[in-house]
């Protein structure tokens, strides 16, 4: 509050304000580009992208899309959450089965998602599953990272603590180093849910793109019908908007639910 | 020792390699001699050396793998070992995996330096003027959370089918991890040696020069093995959906022509190849960067 006084006060612009300055001043810009290109060019234009997201959601075709794309990572993302977290759990307390299957995890971990969907399609066809097997992949690798990284840092104190008042070694796991180790999990999960959101937009746009369109449904989808049917540029920058607006609110929900969860942390 | 850690005894009798176990053998081994027991030492020692473990942890892989795929039985969805190792043998004699390892190499080499030549000094300005910061900042912010992957569809009309958008996507999802490194790194330089170099009388071109980019380096580099990363992952992506060429699109083309060995192969490669960049990143940036480590990051 008093920097803001004191800004007025020296007459500068306030900060708010030249954050907007820019974005503004790219808006108008294209908009004016886009003016000057005759009607019927397929450019787009913020006027048009704003009409365009009006006629899309009143249709309710953008509000499908988004919800069909969500429920894929929603579902793709639990699978990971399953495989990655007691993947995880395992290789982080027991340095056995870590040494064992470190070697493969890391020789996995740099075929991109989008290199599984040829396989995936060969397997599953072009419909749903295929698309849930990326996004689990691409969740799969941050959730396990992660949980490893978690387990294997709990505090060595505690567990002898809890081995002296004897505890199994299961109930070690369960009672200690699963709580201990849900910060880095959280970590991982909003990873994995960025990463998924990506994997399923990919996934969506390039199944339709290869199956020429029609099967899959979803966000990526859409922008490839746009692409390769109906040329909308406007309805793709939508999409493209749809897509950063939606990373961006899984982004804050997880931190959100970081901070409620580990109030210590921050 | 199963006293200490009782729920641990199972595992030894699967795995008698435990570590505490050879721990506890290795002084036996030294102070008995007798060639017995120094090949028995000896055989431990390679059980349990790091590269003895990846290969019985491949062998393993690659035998259930055989197993899975004469179980499944349709060469169409998972081709044996073997007939991929063929494969691979075949595109490898024939020239076509190097070829289409160039190909996407040197588009990810453009794409990651016009990342680096425009988001490295950039977040220098960022970092070192607020005023600019505040300008700049909410553009960042605004396109950041669009991922490379969703500028496809909007590339493919700007730049056609072809080479240039595999690079546009990569230099764009490399830019940011790049420029947002590159910021933390300036600002989090040691106010200390910032106003030793002054106190020196150092001029402030060779403050930048000597203090400042020696100390944000490695923020740096670690920001560039993000990028390079990501753009490793968007690659495949974008040449998949809008390239004529290169791994992405080799692996689509094969699994349209059902050739599914050949698919496989060039899948092994892709993730050789970002296995084996990332082994030399990490040797740069150990060699670049060595006083890295003093200042905790990660390497």
């Amino acid at each position: 509050m008093s920097m803001n006084v004191n800004v007025r006060a020296t007459g500068g612009i306030p900060n708010w304000a030249k954050a907007l300055t820019l974005p503004i001043i790219l808006l108008v810009i294209w908009q004016a580009w886009a003016m000057t290109l005759p009607e019927t060019s397929p450019a787009p234009a913020p006027l048009k992208v704003v009409q365009s997201f009006a006629e899309l959601t009143a249709s309710g075709e953008l509000i499908w899309a988004t919800i069909q794309s969500l429920g894929r990572v929603l579902a793709g993302f639990a699978i990971a959450m399953v495989a990655g977290l007691s993947l995880g759990v395992l290789m982080g307390s027991s340095r056995i089965v870590r040494e064992n299957l470190d070697p493969i995890v890391e020789s996995f971990r740099p075929i991109a998602p989008m290199a599984i969907l040829p396989i995936a399609i060969l397997w599953f066809g072009t419909g749903t599953p295929a698309a849930l097997t990326i996004v689990a992949y691409a969740a799969f690798f941050p959730l396990l990272i992660n949980t490893i990284h978690g387990v294997s840092r709990v505090d060595r104190q505690l567990i002898r603590a809890a081995q002296t008042m004897g505890l199994s070694r299961l109930r070690t796991v369960l009672v200690v180093i699963v709580p201990a180790a849900i910060p880095s999990v959280l970590l991982g999960s909003r990873l994995a849910m960025g990463v998924a959101w990506t994997a399923i937009i990919a996934a969506e746009l390039a199944v339709g793109a290869k199956s020429g369109g029609g099967t899959s449904g979803g966000v990526g989808q859409m922008m490839f019908v746009f692409y390769a049917y109906s040329i909308d540029l406007n309805g793709i920058v939508v999409c493209m908007i749809v897509v950063g607006v939606i990373a961006l609110l899984i982004d804050r929900l997880f931190r959100l639910v970081e901070h409620k969860l580990l109030p210590w942390r921050n | 020792m199963p006293a200490t850690l009782p729920g641990k005894s199972p595992a030894m009798t699967v795995m008698p390699e435990d570590a505490p176990a050879v721990e506890t053998a290795r002084p036996n081994a030294a102070t008995a001699p007798g060639r017995r027991i120094s090949i028995a030492g000896v055989a431990r020692g390679v059980w349990r050396a790091r590269w003895f473990i990846s290969l019985r942890a491949f062998a393993t892989f690659i035998c259930l793998w055989a197993l899975l795929a004469a179980w499944v039985s349709s060469p169409l969805q998972l081709p044996s070992p073997a007939k991929v190792f063929d494969a691979m043998v075949g595109l490898a004699a024939k020239g076509e995996l190097l070829s289409q390892t160039l190909i996407s190499a040197s588009r990810l080499g453009v794409a990651l330096m016009v990342a680096t030549v425009i988001a490295v000094p950039l977040g220098f300005a960022m970092a070192l003027n607020r005023e600019l910061n505040t300008y700049l900042d909410p553009i960042v912010e605004l396109l950041r959370p669009i991922s490379g992957i969703a500028w496809i569809p909007l590339g493919l009309f700007i730049f056609g089918v072809g080479g240039t958008l595999p690079v546009f996507i990569m230099a764009y999802v490399a830019f940011f991890p790049l420029l947002l490194n590159t910021i933390d790194g300036v600002r989090e330089i040691d106010r200390k040696l910032l106003a030793a170099s002054r106190t020196m009388g150092i001029t402030r071109r060779a403050q930048m020069v000597h203090v400042m980019v020696p100390a944000a380096l490695p923020s740096v580099m670690v920001g560039f093995r993000i990028a390079f990363a990501s753009a490793w992952a968007a690659i495949i992506a974008a040449e998949l959906i809008g390239s004529p060429s290169g791994l992405g699109f080799s692996i689509e083309w094969y699994r349209q022509l059902l050739m599914s060995p050949k698919v496989f192969s060039f899948i092994v490669l892709i993730g050789v190849v970002g296995y084996l960049s990332d082994v030399v990143l990490r040797t740069v940036q150990r060699k670049l960067t060595p006083w890295a480590d003093g200042m905790g990051i990660d390497q």
